[in-house]
């Protein structure tokens, strides 16, 4: 009998071991627990961005000890949306979480899964603060609604080593095609590695194609409403430029991934590298020393215009603490998050803020000086066509296009046809 | 004994668990999987029934999927004749040596119970052209392949590059279980086999495999279904690059359901998978006629 008891028993404690598993955390003691996801992890990076966002979390937390907490979800960039997708997908949305605008968040937006923010940043003025006002929530407004907060922007440009270009004899920067192919043939007759770009990572490549073709005045919005076509001579030409270039990137290309070829160019292993203004925070968070020898100048031949991106917080529609997430929110565009972003992170602040430009790192400047002088901005080429897959479609295609494993026209035609598949003819 | 399976109550309290497990983990789900394969569904709404589409869709204009269902049969076929007769092979060699017999078992199987996820991390840096193989080739002058990014060939070299790795991974599982059922085989057969004038090579030839085919069609079959599901290690040294080259049904319905939304067409693939794991298991179990010895 003892021992049918004592059977009965262990059951029992097994199956209700087997339930704490299954528990939800709550709020325990009043405390409102926020989750927040996002793409790097906080206490390894030494990308001076995400350290700051680590400082955001830690301020929020300490200040709202005892009424809000936020938990952060980390993963790396590259498993980034495939597990916030399983996420959402299982209806476990993190409370707050990162996004790329454009089609990363369209997915969220046309399901109703992340909240609409024009009321909370309509309230107290916090819309007010940002720069441009309404203005700077273009690409996260969608019929009139805010769906995410900017939190920065960076601009895409071509950061080149000064020593190496004086070297090399180029005193003027060069302003259209031929002239950095000039440029580029200056370098390697130094007997330097003009060029350093990843391929591995296909959204880098991609970049620079998204530049050659805005500079053949290719029409995105065409193409992705079918009004123009992949095959067009204007992309054939941009791609065609592509090729070309690529004789002056580094032998180790095809392998290298981002981080690789960034690291390339602040080890003085390359003269020019095409990449967003985040990278000022992993050059100098990884290189201090090359800042002085650094410098920023505008892609050439684009008639002004520049690509830019933003990262972008949103909030979870089915959040129960939206005052914790907004508040959460609120941290990372006030006055000391965004002093952080230009003075050290490097990037372009979204607020009106007021920084100390001698302590920001001397390439924000160039790049400022990019940005001001921009007449129009423009996304990530693969961030801006009709899905996040017509995008991969297109980075692959660059990709393969570069390997030599297809021709130009090979290339595209798999772009034309995966648009004619699942863009223009869906039904 | 007898008494209790003399008694139902019994037998269905212990298959209970089981049943339930299996009900609810696995043929639930592989139900739903198929309603789904024949809807549009990305998650968030509820799926909308297209019929045969995303079959028809995966056949004719998915260029990834002829890629991945190319590469899923080579690793298939190349998983399984590299595993079945390096593990036999050593197998053989462990259990015929004498000193540092436990030693050359852990060494083979170590890399089982380490993490695919690091290991393929490990591998990938050893590849990496700025890295790894390639400097220590620089170093007398020799400029190493492309070893994770070369796209010439029909089976190009980074599926031949993973294909090797994984050898190195599993082989050592496969020896184990052929190790188990040599262990099993009577000594006095082997010993009269000498007597008798048989030399090593022959009792291993007459001896050892046939008494070993029980467990080749187990190892085959797990080799098989293990290849045609294979992921991590290629998530993680390509990701299914460059250009989705490497790309195998597994990482392509990863890619498809995850990154893309498309958990309708995923399911699909999916299916496609389970279809070819049952093929592939039917085909070993009836080509591979095991004959029951005493031993």
């Amino acid at each position: 009998m003892k021992k049918r008891i004592l059977s009965v028993v262990l059951c029992a404690a097994m199956v209700l071991t087997m339930f704490v598993g299954c528990g939800k955390d709550g709020d325990s003691n009043g405390v409102q627990k926020i989750t927040w996801m996002f793409w790097d992890d906080l206490n390894a990076t030494e990308d001076l961005i995400s350290k700051g966002y680590k400082d955001v979390v830690d301020r929020f937390n300490k200040d709202y000890e005892g009424k809000y907490q936020v938990e952060v979800v980390t993963t790396n960039l590259e498993e980034y949306y495939p597990k916030l997708n399983a996420l959402v997908a299982g209806k476990e949305t993190p409370d707050c979480f990162i996004v790329s605008p454009g089609p990363n968040l369209d997915v969220y937006v046309e399901p109703g899964k992340v909240a609409d923010l024009t009321s909370y940043l309509e309230k107290d003025g916090w819309l007010d603060s940002f720069n441009g006002g309404k203005g700077a929530f273009s690409q996260q407004t969608y019929d009139g609604k805010i769906y995410a907060v900017p939190l920065n922007i960076a601009a895409a440009c071509v950061f080149y080593n000064t020593e190496m270009f004086e070297d090399a004899g180029i005193t003027t920067m060069p302003t259209d095609y031929n002239g950095l192919l000039d440029a580029c043939k200056k370098l390697k007759d130094k007997g330097y590695t003009p060029i350093t770009i990843s391929a591995g990572t296909a959204w880098c490549l991609s970049m620079l194609c998204g530049y050659l073709c805005d500079s053949e005045g290719v029409d995105l919005d065409k193409l992705n409403s079918g009004d123009a076509s992949w095959l067009d001579s204007n992309v054939v030409n941009a791609v065609n430029k592509m090729v070309e270039l690529s004789q002056y990137f580094q032998d180790t290309a095809a392998g290298d991934t981002n981080d690789v070829a960034t690291a390339n160019f602040y080890n003085g292993e390359a003269a020019m590298l095409i990449q967003g203004s985040w990278a000022i925070g992993q050059i100098n968070g990884a290189n201090p020393d090359f800042e002085k020898k650094c410098g920023v100048f505008a892609f050439p031949g684009t008639n002004g215009r520049v690509i830019a991106k933003s990262d972008s917080l949103a909030m979870s529609a089915t959040t129960k603490n939206p005052e914790a997430v907004i508040a959460f929110m609120k941290y990372f565009t006030d006055d000391t998050a965004q002093k952080y972003t230009a003075e050290v992170g490097g990037k372009i602040p979204v607020t009106t803020v007021q920084y100390d430009a001698d302590k920001a790192p001397a390439e924000l400047a160039y790049v400022m000086d990019v940005f001001k002088n921009a007449k129009s901005t423009f996304g990530f080429y693969n961030e801006s066509m009709a899905s996040t897959e017509a995008g991969s479609t297109f980075d692959d295609a660059m990709v393969s296009i570069y390997l030599k494993q297809n021709s130009v026209e090979a290339g595209l035609q798999i772009v034309e046809d995966f648009y004619k598949n699942n863009v223009w003819n869906k039904d | 004994m007898d008494k209790l399976l003399r008694n139902k109550m019994a037998i269905i309290l212990f298959l209970a668990p089981a049943l339930l497990l299996f009900t609810f983990v696995l043929f639930i789900p592989i139900c739903q999987s198929v309603y789904y394969s024949f809807c549009d569904y990305n998650a968030m709404t509820a799926p909308k029934f297209i019929g045969l589409k995303n079959y028809i869709n995966l056949f004719t204009t998915d260029r990834t999927m002829k890629i991945a269902l190319k590469n899923s049969l080579f690793f298939l076929i190349f998983s399984v004749v590299s595993q079945f007769l390096s593990g036999i092979f050593l197998a053989v060699l462990v259990t015929n040596i004498k000193m540092g017999r436990n030693f050359f078992k852990n060494v083979y199987y170590l890399p089982c119970i380490l993490s695919s996820a690091a290991l393929g991390l490990l591998w990938m840096f050893i590849f990496t052209p700025k890295m790894g193989i390639n400097q220590i080739l620089a170093q007398f002058g020799i400029q190493g392949p492309l070893w994770l990014m070369d796209t010439k060939g029909f089976i190009i070299l980074p599926m031949w590059v993973i294909a090797f790795v994984c050898l190195w991974q599993y082989v050592g599982q496969s020896m184990m279980l052929y190790i188990a059922q040599i262990s099993g085989i009577n000594g006095s057969l082997y010993e009269s086999a000498y007597l008798d004038g048989c030399s090593k090579p022959k009792a291993c030839w007459h001896i050892t495999l046939p008494l070993i085919k029980p467990m080749m069609a187990t190892a085959i079959s797990l080799n098989a279904i293990g290849s045609l599901k294979f992921f991590d290690l290629i998530f993680n040294m390509t990701e299914g690059g460059p250009n989705k080259m490497t790309n195998v049904l597994a990482t392509h319905l990863y890619e498809q359901g995850f990154k893309f939304f498309k958990y309708g067409y995923a399911s699909a693939i999916g299916v496609i998978l389970l279809i070819l794991c049952l093929i592939v298991t039917f085909i070993v179990n009836k080509f591979i006629k095991i004959d029951n010895y005493e031993m």
